[in-house]
């Protein structure tokens, strides 16, 4: 305990990251709203847009490599997410489904690459907007395909149960796809890019704090970080992964809606 | 792992969310009004067996 108090008065107190690390000052005094994240939306859909107008203007059969690698990316949203989930009116969900997974990849990696280092979708806000895109394009596209009381009845009422469990099970299949669908979509990747980012900044000012300590302390350190830069790859595995697991989603909440049955 | 054994594995976790929250919520309000404690229990256990029998409506009994 004495030596906690010392290495404290020493360090000059460690500042635990917190969620104050995820607010940014604004660039402008006179506009409160053009902050780090901002900047971050609009770069990666700069970058999106030249990445994939450079590797589709020159067209080839055979093809260069930055064709092949955007291909491959929009190759892989066309047949392993909208073909093989929706089915044979694929084509028309992929242009959202291409878009959305791009989009949030890129937010996504940004909270790695270094300079930018935070992932735009750590702000709440990001991902509520695209799942309440998501949510109105699966309920339009269901209500469009089906009318709106066979929607609704095939939302509501199973077939093959006996009326009374109607009353147990209407209310949890109306909150499924009205309250915890669109949330959960939203929250789930904002929670994984914010703690991923909190994770980050544990190991990192850590590390970065302990090699101001004592010699003992400064020892330490370099496994701090090393545990940073693991931890980095790792983050990149979930950025990817909360990327496809958006889109899956999305795909399967749009195969559902145009299914006649549920 | 096929895309829509994924997507099965999601939507249990949301179907399960949503019988606890519901009916554990409804449990909640009766013990709030009622001055009782034991229907937040007996909520949030008639929507887990609930949304159990709701899945296996949606998911079990369609992958024979």
């Amino acid at each position: 305990m004495r030596s906690l108090h010392l290495l404290r008065a020493e360090g000059g107190g460690f500042v635990p990251p917190s969620s104050n690390d995820f607010n940014f000052p604004s660039f402008f005094r006179n506009s409160e709203y053009f902050t780090k994240p901002i900047l971050l939306v609009f770069l990666s859909v700069l970058m999106i847009s030249i990445f994939f107008i450079m590797a589709s203007r020159k067209a080839a059969i055979v093809p260069s490599k930055l064709q092949f690698a955007g291909e491959s990316i929009y190759g892989f949203v066309r047949n392993d997410l909208a073909k093989d989930i929706i089915g044979h009116e694929f084509m028309r969900f992929v242009p959202y489904l291409f878009t959305l997974f791009v989009f949030i990849l890129t937010n996504n990696i940004f909270g790695i690459v270094p300079l930018l280092q935070f992932p735009t979708m750590s702000h709440v806000s990001f991902p509520y907007v695209l799942a309440i895109f998501t949510f109105a394009i699966f309920h339009y596209i269901g209500i469009r395909k089906q009318g709106i009381r066979k929607y609704i009845k095939d939302i509501m009422f199973m077939p093959g149960v006996p009326k009374a469990a109607y009353i147990l099970l209407t209310p949890i299949e109306i909150a499924t796809y009205l309250i915890t669908r669109p949330l959960t979509l939203a929250l789930r990747l904002f929670a994984n890019m914010f703690a991923g980012h909190l994770l980050l900044l544990v190991f990192i000012l850590g590390g970065d704090h302990l090699l101001k300590g004592v010699i003992g302390l400064k020892l330490i350190s370099p496994f701090a970080f090393a545990f940073g830069i693991g931890l980095t790859f790792f983050e990149f595995l979930v950025q990817c992964l909360q990327a496809y697991i958006f889109t899956l989603l999305t795909a399967l909440y749009i195969a559902g809606a145009l299914a006649d049955e549920h | 792992m096929k895309p829509n054994d994924d997507g099965a594995a999601w939507s249990i976790v949301g179907y399960l969310l949503s019988g606890l929250l519901f009916w554990g919520g409804v449990g909640w309000a009766l013990d709030h009004w009622l001055k009782t404690h034991f229907f937040l229990l007996g909520g949030l256990l008639l929507g887990v067996s609930a949304s159990i029998y709701l899945i296996w409506l949606r998911i079990g009994r369609n992958s024979k």
